[in-house]
This record gives C-alpha cells, sequence and structure tokens, in this order.
C-alpha cells in the first residue's frame, strides 16, 4: 500500500526519475510558498518597523519590503532543496570520511613517491586487518553506520508513520559487545508499541538476529533505543569469582551418609519405595483416609479443591 | 563462536566475611557487564526446562550465602546432590521427608513473626547489616516435588501455603527464599505463591507461554522470551530484577569439584570456636 501509492503519484510526472516521492513534493512546494510569504511579511513587517523610527514609514516600508523578500527567497530555497540537505545529512559521516581520504589520498600522491605512497597504503590497511582487536573496532563501528541507514529503510520502506511522510530522528549508534544499540527519536505518528509487532522485520532489514526496542527516557516517550542484536556473548562459561576466594586447602568435610547399596532395578522389591509418595500406591489410600485426612486426597480430586488459588 | 569469557572476578566483593546485605553477583549480562542480586530484600524464583541451569544459580547463591558472615541456611533439595554438598553447614537440610520439611517451615515462620514482633519493639519496620540477627536464606531446588509429589495431598498443601507465608514475610526480616522448579504453571505452583517472588529467572522453555508464566504476562510479545535461548546454552536465562525489563544473563558456573571445595572451605571458617582452638593448638 505504502508502496503503490507514490507510484501512481510519480506516474503523473513526465517520466522523470525524482528522488523525492511525488506527495511529498507537492506538498514541499506548498511548503515553500507558505515559508516565502510568512518570512517576507514577518520579516518585512519587523524591517519596516525599525526601519520607521530612523526615516519616514514610506521609505521604511520599501526598505521593509528589501530586507523581507530576499529572507523569504532564502526561506524558500531552504524548503524546497530540504529534501537534498536531508540526504546530505543522513550520509553526513560517509561524506566526512570519504572527503578527508580523498584529501590524504591527492596529498600522498603529491607529496610522497609511489614507494612511500604503498607503504602508507599497507600500514593503514594492514595494521587493522592484521591485529584482530582492531579489526573488530573498526567493524563495529562501520556496522554502526550501516545499521543507521537500515533503519532508517525500515522506518520509510514498512513501518508507515504520518501524512507528512517525516521520518523519525536516528541519532548516534553506537557498538555493543552483542551488535550496536542506537537512539531514536520518534517523529509524531509511531509509538513504541507500533514497533515492537514489527521486531522481526526490522531484525531483518538489519541483517540482525533479533532486536529489541526500549524506552531511553522515563519522561518522554518519543525517546527510544533500539538494541540491535548479531552476535552472542552468553555461550561463553563465566567463572564464579568464589572460586578464587577460597583456600583449596581446607580440610575436607563430610558428615557420614548411609549410603544405600540397591543401586539397580533388580536389587529393589516392589514395597520398599524410599519416596514417601502416598499418591500413586493403591494400597495406602484406604490407611489414609483411615487417619483422618480427607477422603477425597487422590489425584482425580485435583482440579475442583480450591481452584480459585490454583488459576 | 564462544568468544573470551569476560572477567566478572574483577571488582566483584566476593569472599569470607562478605554480608549477605552486598550484592550477590550471580552471572554477567549480555554485555559482559557482572549482574548482581539483593538477594536480601528478594525473593527469587527460577524456571526453566530440565537442564538449563537452575540448579547451577542456586549452588552460585547457596555458595555464596554460605561464605557470608552470620548467614544461615535452610536446604531443601529432594534431588539431594545439587544443595547436598552444602549440608554440613546447612542448619536444615530437608531431603525427601516432607514431614521434616513441613517442621522446618514452621519453625521459620515461628522465626519471622518473632522477628517482626522484635522490630516492632524497636520501631522499625525492615531489619538492617547493624541488626546482628542472622540471614536466613531458604534454598528451595525442585519446588514441585514438594508441592506435588512428596507426601499427601494435605502435605502439599500445607507445605504450599507455610511457604506462601514465608514468602511473603520473610522479605523484611532477612530471611529470603529462593526456589527453582521446572515449570511455575498453576498445578505446579499456586499462582498466588508464584506471584510472591519478585525476582525471576527464565532458564530456556520450550514455548512462549512457558516463558510468560515464568516472566509474567506480556514479555514474550515484547521479544522477551526464553524459548529462543538455545538448548546447548546452559545457564543462560533470562532475569527480571531492578530496571523492570528482562535481562538476558549468563549465570556464573561452579563445576561439582568447584562446589566441594567451597563448601570445605566454608565449613573450615566456619568451625565452632572450640574447634578453632583446639586446631589452633594442636597446629
Ligand atoms: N551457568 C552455566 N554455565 C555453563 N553450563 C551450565 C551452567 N549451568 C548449568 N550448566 C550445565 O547444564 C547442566 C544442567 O544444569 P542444572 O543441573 O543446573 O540444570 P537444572 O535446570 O537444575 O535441571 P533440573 O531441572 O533437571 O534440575 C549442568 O550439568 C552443566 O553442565
Ligand atoms: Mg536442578
Amino acid at each position: 500500500m505504502s508502496k503503490s501509492s507514490p507510484r501512481r503519484f510519480a506516474g503523473k510526472s513526465t517520466g522523470t526519475v525524482t528522488v523525492i516521492e511525488a506527495r511529498v513534493h507537492r506538498s514541499s512546494a506548498r511548503r515553500a510558498k507558505l515559508a516565502f510569504i510568512l518570512t517576507a511579511v514577518i520579516v518585512g513587517v519587523l524591517a519596516a518597523v525599525v526601519a520607521a523610527s530612523y526615516w519616514h514609514p514610506i521609505v521604511a516600508l520599501i526598505v521593509g519590503a528589501l530586507i523581507g523578500v530576499p529572507c523569504g527567497a532564502a526561506a524558500w530555497l531552504l524548503v524546497r532543496i530540504w529534501p537534498v540537505l536531508q540526504r546530505l545529512w543522513w550520509w553526513a559521516t560517509e561524506i566526512v570520511l570519504a572527503v578527508l581520504l580523498l584529501t590524504a589520498w591527492v596529498q600522498l600522491a603529491n607529496h610522497t613517491s609511489t614507494v612511500v605512497m604503498l607503504l602508507v597504503v599497507a600500514l593503514v590497511v594492514g595494521v587493522p586487518a592484521a591485529i584482530p582487536p582492531v579489526r573488530r573496532q573498526v567493524k563495529a563501528w562501520a556496522w554502526c553506520l550501516i545499521v543507521r541507514h537500515r533503519l532508517r529503510v525500515c522506518f520509510a520502506q514498512f513501518i508507515i508513520a504520518n501524512q507528512s511522510g517525516s521520518l523519525p530522528l536516528i541519532l548516534w549508534a553506537r557498538p555493543t559487545p552483542v551488535g550496536e544499540r542506537v537512539w531514536v527519536y520518534l517523529r509524531p505518528g509511531l509509538s513504541a508499541k507500533d514497533l515492537e509487532g514489527r521486531l522481526d522485520k526490522i531484525a531483518v532489514t538489519c541483517h540482525a538476529s533479533t532486536v529489541l526496542i526500549e524506552r531511553a527516557s522515563e519522561t518522554n516517550a518519543a525517546y527510544l533505543r533500539f538494541d540491535i542484536k548479531r552476535r552472542e556473548v552468553l555461550d561463553a562459561r563465566v567463572n564464579s569469582p568464589l572460586v578464587d576466594q577460597i583456600d583449596p586447602t581446607a580440610p575436607v568435610s563430610a558428615s557420614p551418609l548411609t549410603v544405600p547399596t540397591a543401586l539397580d532395578l533388580p536389587d529393589v522389591d516392589v514395597p520398599t519405595i524410599t519416596l514417601p509418595a502416598q499418591g500413586k500406591p493403591a494400597a495406602k489410600k484406604p490407611t489414609n483416609s483411615a487417619n483422618g485426612s480427607t477422603p477425597a486426597a487422590d489425584t482425580s480430586s485435583a482440579p475442583d479443591d480450591d481452584v480459585s488459588d490454583w488459576i | 563462536m564462544t568468544s573470551a569469557t569476560p572477567a566478572p572476578a574483577s571488582g566483584v566483593p566476593v569472599g569470607p566475611g562478605l554480608s549477605m546485605f552486598d550484592p550477590l553477583f550471580i552471572g554477567i549480562d549480555e554485555f559482559g557487564q557482572p549482574v548482581y542480586l539483593d538477594v536480601i530484600y528478594r525473593n527469587i524464583l527460577a524456571a526453566g526446562e530440565p537442564g538449563g541451569g537452575k540448579s547451577g544459580l542456586l549452588n552460585n547463591i547457596a555458595g555464596t550465602a554460605a561464605l557470608c558472615d552470620n548467614t544461615r541456611l535452610v536446604l531443601f533439595d529432594a534431588k539431594l546432590v545439587e544443595l547436598g554438598p552444602w549440608r554440613d553447614i546447612a542448619d536444615e537440610f530437608v531431603g525427601l521427608d516432607i514431614d521434616h520439611g513441613l517442621n522446618v517451615l514452621r519453625r521459620l515462620l515461628v522465626v519471622a513473626s518473632n522477628r517482626y514482633a522484635w522490630l516492632l519493639a524497636h520501631r522499625r519496620r525492615k531489619l538492617a547489616p547493624t541488626d546482628g540477627l542472622s540471614v536466613i536464606v531458604t534454598i528451595i531446588d525442585e519446588l514441585a516435588m514438594f508441592s506435588t509429589v512428596l507426601g499427601t495431598k494435605a502435605q502439599q498443601e500445607e507445605f504450599s501455603t507455610l511457604l506462601r507465608g514465608l514468602v511473603s514475610l520473610g522479605r523484611a526480616c532477612g530471611m529470603p527464599v529462593v526456589a527453582a522448579t521446572q515449570r511455575p504453571s498453576w498445578d505446579i505452583i499456586p499462582a498466588s505463591l508464584r506471584d510472591l517472588f519478585g525476582y525471576r529467572a527464565a532458564f530456556r522453555c520450550t514455548s512462549l507461554n512457558s516463558s510468560n508464566i515464568i516472566l509474567g504476562q506480556g514479555w514474550a510479545e515484547q521479544g522477551y522470551t526464553a524459548s529462543d535461548i538455545s538448548p546447548t546454552n546452559q545457564g543462560a536465562a533470562y532475569l527480571l530484577a531492578e530496571g523492570g525489563v528482562p535481562r538476558r544473563i549468563k549465570a556464573a558456573y561452579l563445576t561439582d569439584a568447584d562446589i566441594y571445595n567451597i563448601a570445605d572451605y566454608a565449613a573450615w571458617i566456619r568451625r565452632p570456636a572450640g574447634a578453632r582452638l583446639d586446631l589452633g593448638l594442636a597446629a
């Protein structure tokens, strides 16, 4: 459903491949116009009021218009290119990293010989690859980058949010021993309850084994924490610190036990039952009721006594 | 697949002279952090399928309690071997004899009511470490044996009733109860008894429903279900304690040799003063 409607709208536009959904696009045009008018009017009036205390009111009005219109235009532009800014923001970390790497590469290429360059590259790539803890760290942080995009894919693709199509703010992510933990700020239209039914799909989208959601704030229901699990730390054996605290040379203390000798089935005759179980042997029942306990004390009567207590 | 064992021992306060009023180390959580339980003011129920690791958790608690200062152990174990190593230092060890068990529970209840009378006389509502009263830890392995198998129906019901009394009274007077059972459904333990246990540890279960019975309704739907624990990962559990959300933990594991070593050492540090003097002279 969420997939078909944008396609229908997109069909109307003349075959151009738009990054932005048609619905969002339309409302963006409307919002841009609104932003232009509002900003122009408010800034213009404010500027005119200020200018009026220096010049003639008519001059002040013209000054106000001169200041208001460019401000409105700026606001219009901002709203129109907002989707692009949004995408730049989503990829900001990657962009910064790529720029840094490229700059370093170019600088290296310009200032050193090929041999030195190869050496540096070998070091930068080889050291993390060769040292497992460093490699794990790099991988963990790379997953943090990936998982934020995957979560956004979840929200955009199958978690239907609100009319304007605004996505939750995916805040920072950090690695945990089992995967990643991502903080998310929900926008109107979603709640933790809505997401709970889709945890399995989120896990699939994030290439993880399971996902858990917890509230990150006691006071704000919009602020959530996603725990994405793709590893298991709990299958290692945990040693008890008690073992290190004791003196293993302490003398053995064991009270004498009576050790039974009948350890095999043929050694045990029918009536010698060590368990004082009286529910099962039928022979013992009469003596029971004779002792004064309730005659109906057999297993068949279990459901009807004191049911309210046992439910 | 198995990752390196985190070192939970660093900074964990255990050892001789330890007090039950301190948090008790039981294992690590899924982030590798040590997990502590305030056993003293809470009752703990461990449940899960056979071989899940319940007795392992109980032995951790028993081992720590054994090394604790001014702490008494009351043990119920129909299987004998799980808590048997501690029988010499325990004040009471109940095996297959439900009459004995009933008597022990009655005594415990009298102690509990006396303690509350004492607290009342001292204008207090809760036992504090400075009171000098001993902590009496009651540990029951295989609760179902006492509530459904051993003895007559009347005895089993009396056991449940007395235990309910102890569980509801013991909390504030330094008499916590730790119990383990395979499935805490209504036919094994009355709901009125089960719901008194504040801390729950759900070891592996076979169904969402069983997990919900242990942890409480609704957790499985939110993704906290003990049925997703691998059957080969014994000792892993969901622990519902502080924080209100079940946490995945892995209980620390004591081998049989460890358990007997700790038991021997506990018996050694707990030996009566007279014996200490004799040995001191002999040495
Ligand atoms: N924390 C642990 N770490 C690693 N292995 C464990 C742990 N706890 C238990 N095990 C393994 O699982 C086996 C069964 O554990 P345990 O006897 O505690 O299960 P249980 O739940 O008490 O079973 P039952 O219901 O039959 O009494 C142990 O023998 C041990 O090998
Ligand atoms: Mg057991």
